[in-house]
């Protein structure tokens, strides 16, 4: 279990990389944290014959406190940005999402822009994002940076919009208005598994009454969805069952080896209905 | 009984300050610092690195090889095909009337029976450029037919795995013992279950592995390799390779974990020995973990009918059984397709008093990895499936489960006991053990809470016991009396050097269970020394005497057996010079702390060094003709002895996710003799977390073309520190009457029994929902179905 | 065949060594520094005998390229006691028996080397979570959660003296 040859380009800008990328034609691959990418190459499903080794760049690992919310950047450790003090008092739902992503040593190494930017549909950092509305900024050496929209991002499962001329450099994680409140909840076969279906939920409102609802979705389908038919449940009623019985209605997920459709459909409404439950009655965002 | 110096005795053995101490281990210190060193640490000048190309066809027909583009890569020193090596397949070496053979090439030549199994082996200047090249070796196969699974395999228009055979089912045996038919037609009640244990991998940390360094000059062949049995692995490759069995070295060195897997001899093994005698270089080949999913021996899957007649008040008449094994590709070398249902069937009566029963087996052969040994053989299989069905009969009769067990159960009066199958039972504390475990566990507590939990809460405990006999000392009476005929026995040799240190060696070989330290203090108290004086060397067929190496809970039995044995002998030898010495009799002497005294005048005393170097240098203390070589060798064969205990768990389900939390885990283990209690807690926790994998995480899954989808350990899930509870563990201690010191083995009990404790615990909380269990493991999926949370699958 | 020249601080002592840019850090370790104490168990980062620091940080050191540590420091098992006298962890992990084969061990204790720099479990399950980074198949993890639990405690009490 050894990785076939590759080019190694380490580099230590953005520009370099974008120039690294457009010399690849295609066969160059980022290297950010390489923990889903590296077990794939030593198993040789994956072959890229370029590594755009990012981890030299500096620049590109921080927590910044902005207006609306958070920016990190794209090789920040999802390590640091765990133990952020400013994300666990902007967007604690992030931090509270994070525990759950792998385990500590695989964290230490992780990144969150390269998690978003995998893209697995059982992640919990792109229903983080979709959650809460938050965008990813991309940069391409002919077209320069644009923002995509967390809605707008993910494709499919490992696909994104993102071109393949194009970085994530910024990930933006806007916090959760004033009184917002949040709930997470995953289940996994083990402590640190990728999820067999997750939820976090974002709600705004006093008590019972609530005025706008973030229920994300992951492990249920080829991307993080919102449950558009759960959130008008919780608007409507504030009631956490009805929000798991929209979930159950409007999802459709795929079985593998660890659970049936049916199994992760029936977890989401539950998982769904104490989410939802701990963000109503739970702690301020 | 007391020993000659006085110092309390167990039924032969010595027990001073070590044996039955919590002696930390001597093996700890290079394990801890890195310097321990296993078979992939181990690299000697031009040694070559080798990759197996593997087919990717569960079942096909070879049509070609072409191995010239992968000999042009860089690197590349060798490409060996089926046509190009020359061995002799391998095949077991079972005595048994009507069990066929199932030659197995080292590598495949004209057919593949599952995908895995090794077309070509390509030797290269490093692993790397091994497995560069091995994408190069061009074969074309000619698909056949899979046999995914029992029924496929057992079909009547099924496709012939083995040409050889009239059909699928390598063996089909027929057992009867006491008037089954009858009982079974009058009986108050019959009680029935099916499950279908689930295929697991034992595991170990260390995948397998092995060095060939074959001298041209010498024609000596030094072997090193993962095993848990060089004596049987040097014997096999001098077979295979037809080479002199003088000239072959087997070495296990540092081995990390073996279970029971590595106890076969596998074909990679044959094929790099033949590799590095072809090329005159050391070649070296590391097992990725892939490739361990893939082809090391996988474990347990049987199906197993299992049916109970019982009496009005529950007391059990017969038992009736049907053991189906998905035995895999061939029907490995070590023990046989045989070893899952013949194992699981012979223990089936288990620690109940049941002299009725018939079984009939099947070892079906199928286009998957072959089955072979894994902690517990064949009895996880079949005590789960029994203990599941007695609380199925506990609650249909409405009676506590566990009174139900201690009504049927053979109790400690009762010992020696000969059960339906002929095992002879010494002795033990059967009820004793199930009284102090239920009572550690807080069992009425547990059960006073379920009747005043409220019963549409999301969360539900339940309990579970599991009481168990474990057959240990794998000797040749305990191997006739379970169905594998052989000479199993082992030796020791125990030195005392001059200056009065010890080097014992032995030919049962650790893989991290702590001989050198259980055999050392073993040695220490026999001879009145530390710990700290005495050298353990094993799996070294050159350093250790012959022996058969480590599996069945053997090692401290009869390789501390004959220990003791040959330590005492020693013993004799020294008392009697120092008894020359000091000019008293032998059996007035004692041996403490390195000095022989007089017992009752410690000031007349002469240190073990002085005798040692008498014995060495000085021709006066000899008498015309004697020797006085410090130095005995012992031969053991014990008889089959039994421990005993009893596992309870206590479980919490969350049917909004089918989660399963054990909340507590109580085991009681009477292994006899407890040598090192820390390391017996060591052998009965490990075990236990496996039993944790294998009744709710482990499962080894397949498509329907034979495509093994849980090769790696992202999909098949070892237990973690977070899966596993505490596990409590309480010591009785019931010396054999028939084994030296009274030891019994262990180490399996955990894996055959918790399984079923911790599955039990499961459905009994979620017992108001009748929940029928048809097969392992138990996911959270499983238990909402199980729960009427999701319809029945 | 890429190479590239690397240095590293390993141990606390500056190395150097040319190393093929696809050779996984844990294979550069073992064979061209022949520091054979960091163990491959899967080589796809679920098991964690490959865990070594870099920078201080308990790393998958399969799941890392050699080429990426340069510059960096690097600390595996050999490095935990100089003298060859078990430090701290190492005997507090053989006293509780956390280790038989060993083929997991040195990955474990560098992961708890990390661990306990700032680790604050509340309760048990929070420490066995922390743990679970890292198989073991032969102990069934109590000894390894008795070991880290006392050198949680001992560290609780010193800064409570300190």
């Amino acid at each position: 279990m050894k990785p076939a040859s590759f080019e190694h380009i380490p580099v230590t800008s953005v520009d370099e990389a974008l120039a690294a990328l457009d010399g690849g034609a295609g066969e160059a691959k980022v290297l950010a944290g390489g923990q889903s990418l590296v077990p794939m190459m030593n198993l040789r499903l994956a072959l890229p014959a370029t590594l755009v080794d990012l981890n030299p760049v500096t620049g590109l690992d921080y927590v910044e406190e902005t207006p609306d919310g958070i920016s990190i950047g794209a090789m920040t450790r999802q390590r640091t940005v765990e133990r952020s003090e400013v994300v666990m008092r902007r967007v604690p739902l992030l931090s509270a999402a994070l525990r759950h992503v792998g385990h500590f040593q695989i964290r230490n190494r992780g990144t969150v822009g390269g998690s978003i930017a995998h893209a697995d549909a059982a992640a919990e950092l792109p229903a983080v994002l979709l959650a809460t509305g938050g965008s990813v900024t991309v940069v391409s050496a002919a077209r320069g940076p644009r923002a995509i929209l967390a809605a707008d991002l993910f494709r499919g499962h490992f696909e994104t919009s993102i071109e393949p001329d194009e970085l994530l450099t910024e990930v933006h994680v806007p916090a959760p208005a004033n009184g917002a409140r949040w709930g997470f909840r995953e289940f996994a076969r083990r402590h640190g598994d990728y999820a067999l279906a997750g939820v976090a939920v974002v709600t705004t409102g006093a008590g019972a009454d609530i005025d706008e609802a973030a229920v994300s979705l992951f492990g249920v389908g080829t991307t993080p969805v919102r449950a558009a038919a759960a959130e008008r449940e919780i608007v409507a009623t504030g009631s956490p069952e009805a929000a798991a019985t929209a979930v159950v209605d409007e999802i459709e997920p795929t079985g593998h080896i660890h659970g049936s459709g049916d199994y992760r459909r029936y977890l989401a409404g539950r998982l769904t209905r104490r989410a939802v439950a701990e963000a109503i009655g739970g702690s301020p965002a | 009984m007391p020993t000659a110096d006085g110092l309390p005795g167990i039924g032969g053995i010595a027990r001073g300050k070590a044996v039955g101490a919590r002696v930390t281990r001597v093996e700890d210190p290079k394990l801890l610092l890195g310097e321990a060193r296993y078979v992939a640490d181990l690299a000697l000048p031009r040694m070559l690195h080798a990759a197996f190309v593997r087919s990717p066809h569960a079942h096909a027909r070879v049509v070609s090889v072409d191995p010239t583009p992968a000999a042009a890569q860089p690197g590349v020193v060798a490409v060996l095909t089926g046509e190009t090596l020359t061995a002799l397949p391998l095949e077991d070496a079972a005595v048994h009337p009507t069990l066929p053979k199932t030659p197995q090439p080292a590598i495949a030549t004209d057919r593949v029976r599952w995908a895995g199994e090794a077309v070509a082996l390509v030797i290269a200047e490093s692993a790397y450029l091994a497995e560069d090249a091995a994408e190069h070796v061009l074969v074309e196969y000619d698909p056949l037919g899979v046999l995914d699974d029992l029924d496929a395999a057992l079909a009547s228009d099924a496709p012939l795995i083995h040409d050889h055979l009239p059909g699928n089912v390598l063996i089909r045996d027929h057992y009867s013992h006491g008037d089954v038919n009858a009982i079974f037609q009058s009986a108050d009640h019959v009680f029935q279950r099916q499950i279908h244990h689930n295929r697991l991998a034992a595991s170990p940390m260390e995948t397998r592995g092995c060095l060939a360094d074959y001298r041209r000059s010498t024609g000596l062949l030094t072997f090193w390799s993962s095993t848990q049995t060089p004596d049987l692995l040097r014997l096999m490759l001098s077979i295979v390779l037809d080479h002199p069995h003088q000239r072959l070295q087997v070495i296990a060195p540092d081995v990390g974990g073996g279970f029971g897997p590595k106890m076969s001899t596998y074909p990679e093994e044959v094929a790099v020995a033949f590799a590095s005698r072809l090329l005159g270089r050391p070649v070296r080949w590391i097992e990725d973990r892939r490739e361990h999913m893939l082809t090391t021996n996988h474990a347990k899957e049987q199906r197993i009918d299992l049916s109970i007649a019982a009496n009005a008040d529950g007391r059990f008449l017969a038992f009736r059984a049907r053991y189906v094994s998905d035995s895999g590709a061939y029907s490995f070398n070590s023990a046989t397709a045989l070893i899952e249902p013949q194992l699981a069937a012979g223990l089936m009566p288990g620690i109940y008093d049941v002299q009725a029963y018939e079984y009939e087996l099947l070892a079906v052969m199928t286009n998957k990895t072959p089955i072979g040994p894994y902690r517990g053989v064949g009895w996880t299989a079949g005590h789960t499936t029994r203990e599941v069905l007695i609380d199925e009969i506990a609650r249909e009769l409405g009676a506590d489960p566990t009174e139900l067990r201690l009504a049927n159960m053979i109790r400690a009066d009762m010992l020696p006991y000969r059960s339906a199958t002929g095992l002879e039972y010494d002795s033990g504390s059967n009820e004793r053990a199930v009284a102090k475990a239920v009572e550690a566990a807080g069992y009425d507590a547990v059960r006073r809470a379920q009747r005043e939990a409220d019963p549409t809460a999301d969360r539900r405990v339940g309990i579970g016991v599991s009481p168990y006999v474990e057959p240990t000392a794998y000797g040749t009476e305990i191997a006739e009396q379970s169905g594998y005929p052989y000479s199993s026995h082992d030796n020791a040799t125990v030195t005392v050097g001059p200056t009065g240190t010890v080097r014992v060696s032995v030919g049962v070989c650790s893989q991290g269970q702590g001989h050198q330290t259980t055999f050392a203090q073993l040695a220490a108290d026999a001879l009145g020394v530390s710990v700290g004086d005495v050298e353990v060397v094993a799996g070294d067929t050159e350093r250790a005497p012959f022996g058969l190496g480590t599996y069945a809970s053997r090692g401290a039995v009869i390789g501390g057996g004959a220990v003791a044995l040959a330590a005492t002998q020693v013993r004799s030898r020294i008392l009697k010079l120092g008894g020359d010495l000091l000019e008293a009799a032998p059996e007035d002497l004692r041996i403490e702390d390195s000095i022989i005294s007089v017992i009752g005048s410690p000031d007349v005393s002469i240190s073990l060094a002085d005798v040692a170097g008498a014995a060495y240098f000085d021709p006066a203390v000899r008498g015309p003709g004697e020797e006085f070589v410090l130095s005995a060798m012992s031969f053991y064969d014990p008889r089959p002895t039994f421990s005993n205990g009893c596992f309870v768990a206590v479980a919490e389900v969350d049917l909004d996710t089918g989660g399963v939390r054990i909340l507590r885990f109580v085991a009681v283990e009477d292994c006899g003799t407890v040598l090192n209690p820390m390391i017996v807690e060591g052998q009965v926790r490990g075990a236990v977390a496996q039993g944790v994998g294998a009744a709710l995480l482990e499962g080894l899954v397949y498509d329907g073309d034979g495509q093994l989808l849980t090769a790696s350990f992202m999909d098949y899930l070892l237990p973690l520190a977070s899966d596993v509870p505490a596990i409590e563990v309480h010591h009785m201690e019931t010396p054999s009457p028939r084994t030296v010191g009274g030891i019994k083995g262990m180490g399996e009990s955990g894996l055959m029994a918790s399984p079923a404790a911790i599955i039990n615990a499961v459905l009994d909380a979620v017992s108001p929902y009748d929940p029928a269990l048809v097969e392992l493991p138990l996911t959270p999926e499983g238990v909402l179905r199980l729960a009427g949370r999701l319809p029945a699958s | 065949m890429n190479t590239r020249e690397l240095s590293l601080v390993l141990n606390g002592v500056p190395a150097r060594a040319v190393v093929e840019t696809r050779k996984t850090l844990a294979d550069v370790l073992r064979e061209d520094f022949g520091l054979v104490g960091t163990k491959l168990g899967c080589e796809h980062g679920v098991c964690g005998a490959c865990t070594v620091l870099v920078d201080g940080a308990a790393v998958r050191s399969c799941l890392l390229f050699a080429v990426q540590v340069e510059g960096l420091s690097v600390d595996t098992v050999e490095g935990l006691s100089a003298t060859g006298e078990l430090s701290e962890v190492q005997e507090a992990f053989r006293r509780h028996h956390a280790l038989q084969c060993g083929f997991c061990t040195p990955g474990l204790l560098m992961s708890v080397t990390e661990y306990l720099r700032d680790a604050d479990p509340a309760d048990d399950d929070e420490l066995r979570d922390a743990l679970s980074g890292n198989v073991c198949r032969c102990t069934g993890y109590q000894g390894i959660v008795d070991a880290v639990r006392q050198l949680v405690d001992d560290r609780r009490s010193a800064d409570a003296d300190g």
